[in-house]
């Protein structure tokens, strides 16, 4: 005779902070009810017992109505890699917003260019983050990720010189450590620890 | 009303003004710039910016707790949905053939797309 509710820390079989509910046995997964009652006191911005209990009623209803793969995302917090994250994101969208004011005001046309950039990690939520991170910055906006090979391409704007698209792999490479180091597992962050991949799997095409 | 409280007020409305003069710059290039994968750059790293900044604008008049973590989570989403939205009006645009290959200086995408197939040209 199985309870109407289980939770993961009684039950060996569950994967972690989840628990299942009913005979049918969905799996809810805590953390993510935890972070869609905490967007719902923030969206009604008021912190009160009634919201609580109802932002858990309204996050409980939509992860049965749309249920998620119980399978583990690799997601991981690592507070002071977030914090340098966020810290190296906001001076970069800086830059970035007066490099683009230029590119857009300046009289002679720039020269586009397609490129991509091979990645070292490989977990699907690692990528997309990465695919973010970067779209915030300066550089590259994101065309197309391949995630057979963990790639990126990115349509730079400025690419005159061989310099800065070399500077736009160098930026990407260094977001995907910061990124990684912020949200990823153990394997992940040791993964980009090593150096980015050689040069001949990127640069073995014409010279422009 | 304290000489701090104005200082902030005042800080507050210029944070708004410059972020909503960065929008506008965003938009200006959406005019200016040649094709969708230029002018996807303007639309979205000037946009993030200048959000960014009427939001820390915002909160600096407000000062109350709920309220800043209110404008944190505009912030975080406009990060998180902007670049989505991007990627996905950059992909679809080179798929669909909107990109003049002659004038990039050279197209990674292409050759792995392509593998010696036809060229993505428009249908």
């Amino acid at each position: 005779m199985s309870r109407f509710l289980r939770f993961s820390f009684r039950d060996a079989d569950l994967p972690p902070m989840s628990c299942k509910v009913g005979r049918r046995g969905r799996v809810l997964d805590l953390s993510l009810i935890a972070w869609l009652t905490l967007i719902w006191v923030l969206l009604w911005s008021t912190l009160n017992l009634a919201n609580v209990i109802t932002g858990v009623i309204v996050a409980s209803a939509v992860c049965l109505a749309f249920p998620l793969p119980p399978v583990d995302l690799g997601l991981r917090l690592h507070p002071w890699g977030i914090i340098r994250l966020a810290g190296y994101l906001l001076y970069d969208m800086y830059t970035s917003g007066v490099r683009v004011t230029r590119q857009i005001f300046s009289s002679t046309p720039h020269q586009a260019a397609v490129i991509g950039v091979p990645l070292r990690c490989r977990g699907d939520l690692m990528l997309a983050a990465v695919a973010v991170a970067v779209s915030n910055v300066p550089g590259g906006s994101v065309i197309e990720v391949r995630r057979a090979t963990a790639t990126v391409f990115l349509h730079v704007l400025d690419a005159d010189r061989p310099e800065e698209l070399e500077a736009a792999r160098r930026q990407v490479w260094r977001l995907e450590e910061l990124t990684v180091r912020a949200f990823g597992t153990r394997d992940e962050i040791a993964r980009v620890a090593e150096p980015p991949p050689p040069p001949q799997l990127v640069a073995g095409r014409p010279a422009p | 009303m304290n000489a701090w409280l104005q200082i902030l007020d005042t800080a507050g409305a210029l944070l708004v003004l410059l972020g909503a003069a960065i929008c506008l710059l965003g938009v200006i290039g959406m005019l200016r710039l040649p094709d969708v994968l230029s002018r996807s750059h303007a639309a979205t790293k000037p946009q993030t910016l200048g959000i960014i900044l009427v939001l820390a604008g915002v909160a600096l008049r407000l000062r109350t707790g709920m309220d800043f973590a209110t404008l944190a989570l505009i912030g975080f989403f406009q990060m998180l949905t902007g670049p989505v939205a991007s990627h996905l009006v950059a992909r679809s645009a080179y798929r669909t053939g909107q990109v003049q290959h002659e004038e990039l200086l050279f197209d990674e995408l292409d050759e792995q797309l392509t593998d010696g197939r036809q060229p993505p040209g428009p249908a």
